[in-house]
């Protein structure tokens, strides 16, 4: 099976925030206002040397949020996508705390700091609930994986920045357009 | 003079030419491997998104926390608790228990006070369901969980989160109270060195049998108890505010994983503890469990266990019975 990877190549990215708002109108059923799964950072804004990129769940093989969490509700497909259980999940926020990506999100609810379900970045496979139910619709977005479709940001992605797929296939398309730009170090910014 | 001034003028020149050609030929890969590094190191940038951490790419810390839970807090706070239980249910039985040589008097005397019982069961009950709780936050994906249906394992995670969230609020003023109120009478003594060689007297067999240690109000465990408790208390209330009220203190996502970690350690410390607490005080020390009952104790016990303090306030007068 393949194991799905994201990657945004820093010099395609022009911080236009599409595939932040495709994936807010593809996964709209299961967002609560404010949470939004991807966004895109800009470093050195305004400067020599610009550089955006865009950042949703990594989809880690080692994943820290799936090691600290204390209700072991993380799982990975046989596709090397990281999705999680919202049924079990309790809202204690370790996930946010390891992440180092800050892809998990969490809305606030109950009393003091209490927060609600965590929500993250599916790699648009849904949750553990049946393909294209309604309750994996609600809980967690749209599962187009299930669909043999990749997700929704990188396909919707305007310069393909963002690729979205198996790791082999999206690092080397990247190794090609690093090859044409003709400068092996122009990897970052 | 004048020429010297003009090689001057012309060495700096090279100089920063060479500089600046220096600059352009290392432009690409210093700029990027810098930029690189400083993302690494938790650079911070501009984003539309409103979400928490949002603005910065990566959040760097040591991942060893991980191994560090799962394979050592996790099986030590169920050895604090199951293995605690089970080395002391063996101690009591080769050993037995500690009786009182005259038996119960039928005297009782005063010890604590309605307010003191109060506060101490404040504090105890909370601290019970936070073990417990607490212990499936910790521990339970490891030990419960496989042995469990996903329902009922998310319907016991749950739960166990949320009385985890609501007994910290009174067991937060009971370990306030007990610490500050409590200090003066648990303060060490000479003669606790003496107590604690003889392991209290209340080892029956070999060279400790029979002995009874002098102590005064609070004997030198009570008072180790206390002190563990006091410090390592303090420790898990202020890490334990951090993970409970993450919007007032908004701690980093780094300090949050130390509070985690501190918060884990100091309540495998109380754990361990608690349980010496409450068999010594349930099983092992006839007539001891009526202290936190009615506040009182039989004059046998006192004079037994707490010689000191019972003849102290047999002299200055504050010797008081039950009526």
């Amino acid at each position: 099976m393949a194991t799905m990877k994201f990657l945004c190549d820093t010099k395609r990215c022009i911080e236009c925030n599409g595939c932040v708002t495709a994936c807010k109108n593809e996964n709209d059923s299961a967002l609560e206002w404010g949470i939004q799964r991807r966004r895109v950072v800009t470093l050195k804004d305004g400067e020599p040397g610009e550089a955006s990129i865009s950042v949703a769940c990594m989809h880690c093989t080692d994943a820290p949020c799936m090691a600290v969490c204390p209700t072991d509700c993380f799982y990975r497909t046989e596709d090397g996508i990281v999705l999680h259980n919202k049924d079990t999940c309790i809202g204690c926020g370790y996930c946010f705390y390891a992440c180092p990506f800050g892809a998990p999100q969490f809305p606030q609810k109950s009393t003091f700091g209490g927060r609600g379900k965590m929500d993250k970045c599916t790699f648009c496979a849904g949750g553990p609930e049946e393909d294209h139910s309604e309750a994996e619709r609600l809980k967690y977005g749209s599962n187009r994986i299930a669909e043999g479709k990749l997700p929704m940001c990188a396909e919707l992605c305007a310069t393909k920045s963002l690729l979205a797929g198996d790791a082999g296939v999206v690092s080397n398309i990247y190794r090609e357009r690093v090859a044409s730009r003709g400068s092996n170090k122009a990897i970052w910014g | 003079m004048k020429n010297i001034l003009i090689a001057l003028s012309v060495a700096l020149n090279l100089l920063f030419c060479g500089f600046a050609m220096a600059n352009t030929a290392e432009e690409p890969s210093s700029a990027n491997e810098l930029m690189w590094t400083q993302v690494k190191d938790g650079a911070q940038g501009v984003t539309t998104s409103k979400g928490q951490a949002h603005n910065q790419l990566i959040n760097t810390y040591d991942m060893r926390v991980f191994q560090l839970r799962s394979d050592l807090l996790a099986p030590a706070i169920m050895a604090a608790l199951f293995g605690m239980i089970i080395v002391f249910v063996l101690f009591i039985k080769v050993n037995g228990i500690s009786k009182l040589h005259g038996g119960f008097s039928g005297k009782m005397v005063h010890r604590w006070s309605k307010f003191d019982v109060s506060i101490h069961w404040l504090g105890a009950i909370p601290c019970l369901l936070l073990i417990l709780t607490g212990l499936t936050l910790l521990a339970g994906r490891f030990f419960f969980h496989p042995y469990l249906s996903e329902g009922l394992w998310a319907g016991l995670i749950n739960a166990a989160k949320l009385v985890h969230d609501y007994m910290a609020i009174p067991f937060m003023f009971g370990w306030l109270l007990m610490t500050v109120l409590w200090a003066k009478n648990q303060m060490p003594k000479m003669y606790d060195i003496k107590w604690m060689l003889y392991v209290g007297g209340y080892i029956n067999f070999g060279p400790f049998k029979g002995k009874h240690p002098d102590a005064g109000f609070a004997n030198a465990g009570e008072k180790l108890w206390f002190w563990t408790f006091a410090l390592f208390g303090l420790v898990i209330c202020a890490s334990g505010m951090l993970l409970l009220f993450p919007n007032v203190f908004e701690p980093s996502r780094t300090l949050s994983l130390i509070a985690l970690v501190l918060h884990s350690v100091s309540a495998i410390i109380i754990t361990a503890f608690s349980i010496v607490h409450i068999f010594m005080a349930t099983v092992m020390s006839e007539g001891g469990m009526e202290c936190m009952v009615s506040g009182y104790c039989d004059e046998n016990w006192a004079t037994q266990h707490h010689n000191l303090w019972f003849d102290e306030i047999k002299q200055n007068g504050t010797l008081t019975y039950k009526k």
